[in-house]
């Protein structure tokens, strides 16, 4: 890493806590993402990668610490001013809107944005992207396979035209040639310049696609560096790439 | 049975029930959102209608603080009903700001709202029965000017008389219904709304600010519920402040038997009920308030989670 030229981080957070009731949940947690990096937080079920990402989309409350973004702190201020502002997240699960369509998700998507012509603009272009959501657009979200769900998800939350996309466990409980699919998404996205924090189980796909990592231990963050160093940690072969 | 006296039951009862179906959205759309039964809808109901009661320039009774006292001026009825509904839709906010927000902002166990809402509904009852006492009020008389007091819905030989207030009930419940609809289903905040009624999180996560769409439920639910208390007092007279305590009750009833959170199912069990009170033979009428839960029992037999409910599945 080069001293002193680098630019400002896109996103920052600086010594979070959080704990839900009186269970700690993150401790001490500095990191950044700048423009245009794919970032990846990798650890164990419970380590407290989900509440990461929570905490930036700023649906869980801070109790120490602040997160900036784009040199504002957001700490404080409402999930949707957050997506205002430019950060969307697909979140673990994919959470679709069942019991709206494909085409209504993508629009709801874009509810922080009012430039109708653009909105339409952008659906397109997720069909083009996404093949498989254009033939079934009319379709229910609840009915699609897990596969079209991760990829709705992903095209709703660019609906918000992002500068900051969160992605939670794209690859959970999907067969492996969908997460690769899923994955050359992502690659596609890092191509053409959308800032990403991916926070993912599988951390060798991570490392992967990744130019820097961080590992989350019980709460706090034991390792970084860059994701190809990673891949060769011998603590992070040994207890996350098996 | 006569076939004329069966069209008479089938016609009295959509129109109560419709009204019937109108008030248990208010209920439903709540319920949908924020998992709780909103126990003031009731008092929303009975304020209502005694806004619109006000607003037509008539004279409050003897016993409350504002003994004989009248507003100074004499609105048409059909604007004093949407006055009346958007008094009430304010009063929705208000209930929301001190007996809901400040709960959820907190986190609180849903119990609580609901006891909250309980004790809002009470209070609000007793201040209505302070300011204008416990007397029964009703509209004034020919509150549409010259228009019949029956219509005809038959032959001149084989005639169908439908009360001229039962017509313009279902009229108007229908009018709100199908703005209601399209408001939930062809607009950019109906479909926001859906979302956070689905999932709230989620909503959050989209750039909906669900505080906001909250609020404006309790805007919808308070209108709804304003709209069927003057209806109400329409058809039966406004009995005094205890008024919507028992129609709430009965509202209940209508979102349990059409399935809890589910619009269409409000409908369905606001028209059912409605068609099985009419259908209550004249000597049994002392019964005909027993016929809702009656049915609702028997429902709830068969498909616990109402008509048009789903079935609750645990997720994984």
């Amino acid at each position: 890493m080069s001293a002193g030229a680098t630019p400002a981080p896109l996103l920052a957070l600086d010594d979070l806590s959080i704990h839900y009731g009186r269970v700690q949940a993150l401790e001490h947690v500095s990191l950044d993402v700048r423009a245009g990096e794919v970032v990846t937080l990798i650890g164990a079920n419970g380590a407290g990668k989900s509440t990461t990402l929570r905490s930036i989309s700023r649906i869980v409350p801070i109790h120490r610490g602040r997160i900036a973004f784009d040199g504002r702190d957001i700490s404080g201020v409402r999930p949707s001013d957050a997506v205002r502002m430019g950060i969307a997240q697909v979140p673990e699960g994919r959470r679709m809107l069942a019991r709206q369509s494909v085409l209504d998700n993508l629009l709801l998507g874009a509810y922080t944005r009012s430039d109708s012509a653009g909105i339409q603009a952008d659906v397109e272009r997720q069909f083009v992207r996404f093949p498989r959501l254009a033939e079934r657009r009319r379709q229910l979200a609840g009915t699609l396979s897990g596969g079209e769900q991760q990829m709705l998800a992903i095209a709703r939350a660019l609906m918000s035209r992002p500068r900051l996309l969160l992605l939670d466990e794209p690859s959970l409980g999907l067969a492996p040639l969908i997460v690769r699919g899923i994955f050359d998404i992502i690659r596609e996205l890092h191509a053409a310049g959308v800032t990403i924090l991916l926070v993912e189980q599988n951390a060798s796909l991570a490392l992967q696609i990744a130019d820097r990592a961080y590992v989350l231990e019980a709460g706090r963050l034991t390792i970084s560096g860059h994701a190809a160093e990673l891949l060769t940690d011998e603590r992070v072969r040994r207890a996350y790439l098996g | 049975m006569s076939s004329s006296l069966l069209l008479q039951q089938v016609l009295n009862g959509l129109a109560i029930g419709s009204v019937y179906a109108i008030f248990a959205l208010g209920y439903t759309l709540i319920f949908s959102i924020l998992r709780i039964i909103n126990f003031t809808h009731g008092a929303i109901f009975t304020l209502g209608a005694y806004a619109t009661y006000a607003l037509t320039g008539a004279r409050f009774g003897f016993n409350g603080l504002l003994a004989n006292a009248a507003l100074p001026l004499h609105l048409p009825f059909v604007l004093a009903l949407i006055g009346g509904a958007l008094f009430a839709a304010v009063s929705g906010v208000i209930v929301e700001r001190l007996a809901f927000r400040p709960l959820r902002t907190r986190g609180s166990d849903p119990l609580l709202t609901l006891v909250s809402s309980l004790g809002v509904a009470v209070a609000l009852v007793n201040v209505i029965q302070y300011l204008f006492g416990a007397e029964a009020y009703s509209y004034p008389a020919d509150p549409f000017g010259q228009l019949p007091s029956a219509m005809n819905f038959g032959t001149s030989t084989e005639p169908v008389l439908v009360r001229t207030v039962q017509v313009i009930i279902f009229g108007v419940s229908m009018v709100v219904l199908a703005l209601l609809t399209v408001l939930m289903n062809a607009t950019r905040t109906g479909k926001a709304l859906r979302a956070v009624a689905e999932d709230t999180v989620t909503a959050s996560l989209l750039g909906i600010n669900t505080d906001r769409l909250i609020l404006l439920t309790f805007v919808i639910s308070g209108f709804l519920g304003g709209v069927s208390g003057t209806l109400i007092g329409l058809s039966v007279g406004i009995a005094g402040p205890y008024f919507g305590i028992a129609f709430g009750l009965k509202g209940l009833a209508v979102i349990v038997l059409g399935g809890l959170g589910d619009i269409p199912g409000a409908v369905v069990g606001g028209l059912l009920i409605g068609l099985a009170e009419s259908f209550v033979p004249a000597q049994y009428i002392a019964y005909r308030e027993a016929v809702p839960f009656a049915l609702l029992f028997v429902v709830l037999l068969l498909r616990p989670q109402g008509l048009l409910g789903r079935a609750v599945v645990q997720k994984v």
